[in-house]
């Protein structure tokens, strides 16, 4: 029933965690991947929902494992697949 | 196309469990609510996720009471639902 | 944070290093663009935004009304706008009384208004967050050391759609003194998402 992001009023999630002072970004790479999201969505190379519909669609383990800007990453990698700008070998390797 | 609801009517939230995205959380399926106001018209997220032609429609914030979405509890939940996500209760 | 943990995001940022160039190669992004854009978005959307048209309103009756009725219309009289995202997003401000709380989340995702907060922390986007605070805000209030009496009624606002959710914290009491910029410093950004008083 529904996607793994789905979780208003869900039972058996944590009390909740905050930092003190918390930075807007942790690393450098999940500045660099929040400014990459958003010029690509600028550009048109796929648009805000397909953006979330590809959050939501990571394997549901993966997506409770994963940290905010890593799921971003990997949804963003899948969409350039998908989309055909990049192969999945191009985005594996490196 | 003209608005289906106005501020004050009551809605049923859909009760189906699309397999594509949707905006409307499963916490509110089947679920009775009203509607407190019009938040302006916008393509369904549904349609756009899947590179599908969208005509703007409205949405609306929807207000439920905790009880009637969980059995329980003493606030109010507002949700914006698009209208294609509701039907309305006579 | 442990060796194998801190391997794991070195390996990440270079894996983000590496779409990145694919993505330069392909004349998609630019990094002196990408950089340009990071600081400017992060030097226009800041809690003060938020703060100062909370500080506004507390002064100004007149104000509070338009904001209440047009937040996109009426945030611009203080030089702010709901542009800090990829398009200018709906404002919705909703304001505490002595009988009424709102609290702000998105269940589904982590919708937010960021042109008038900032980036959003961490726990807002948590699981933990989400799934609770629908069901149980006053236990979640709770956890961030506010106590609501029982006679508030709560409404939580879910962001599932294209509206952001400000809320207008009730002035604290005894600060009839100070001037709007004092009164915005006391103005926090959980205040304006609902899980402070203030």
């Amino acid at each position: 029933m529904g996607r793994i992001n789905d979780v208003g009023g869900m039972h058996g999630f944590p009390p909740i965690e905050r930092e003190l002072d918390e930075p807007p970004f942790h690393a450098d790479w999940e500045a660099h991947v929040f400014a990459m999201n958003r010029a690509l969505i600028g550009r048109g190379v796929y648009n805000l929902d397909e953006f979330r519909d590809a959050v939501e669609r990571l394997p549901a383990a993966e997506y409770l494992a994963a940290s905010y800007y890593e799921r971003w990453f990997r949804a963003i990698t899948a969409l350039l697949v998908a989309k055909g700008v990049c192969t999945a070998e191009e985005v594996a390797g490196g | 196309m003209a608005d289906l609801f106005a501020p004050g009517d009551r809605v049923r939230a859909t009760s189906v469990d699309p397999p594509h995205h949707t905006r409307a959380p499963r916490y509110v399926r089947g679920a009775v609510g009203t509607v407190v106001e019009r938040e302006g018209v916008f393509p369904l997220a549904d349609d756009r996720a899947r590179g599908l032609p969208s005509a703007p429609e409205a949405v609306y914030a929807v207000r439920f009471a905790a009880r009637e979405l969980f059995g329980e509890g003493d606030h109010d939940v507002t949700v914006a639902l698009w209208e294609s996500y509701l039907r309305a209760v006579s | 944070m442990g060796g194998d943990h801190g391997g794991a995001a070195a390996s990440l940022a270079a894996r983000v290093r590496h779409v990145e160039a694919l993505l330069e190669q392909r004349g998609l992004v630019d990094p002196l663009e990408l950089d340009r854009a990071l600081e400017a978005f992060l030097a226009r959307a800041n809690p003060d935004n938020g703060a100062r048209l909370v500080a506004r309103a507390w002064v100004d009756p007149g104000f509070r009304a338009r904001l209440l009725l047009d937040g996109n219309a009426a945030i611009g009289e203080v030089g702010v706008s709901m542009g800090g995202g990829l398009q200018e997003q709906r404002l919705k401000v909703v304001e505490n009384t002595a009988t009424t709380h709102n609290v702000v989340v998105c269940t589904l995702c982590s919708c937010y208004p960021v042109a008038l907060l900032g980036p959003s922390p961490t726990w807002y986007k948590s699981e933990a967050y989400r799934s609770r605070v629908v069901r149980d805000p006053r236990s979640v209030l709770a956890e961030f050391g506010f106590a609501l009496p029982d006679a508030v009624a709560i409404t939580v606002w879910d962001a599932s759609a294209e509206t952001r959710y400000l809320v207008v914290p009730r002035r604290p009491e005894g600060t009839e003194g100070l001037d709007e910029r004092a009164l915005a410093d006391l103005v926090t950004r959980d205040g304006l998402i609902g899980v402070a008083a203030v």
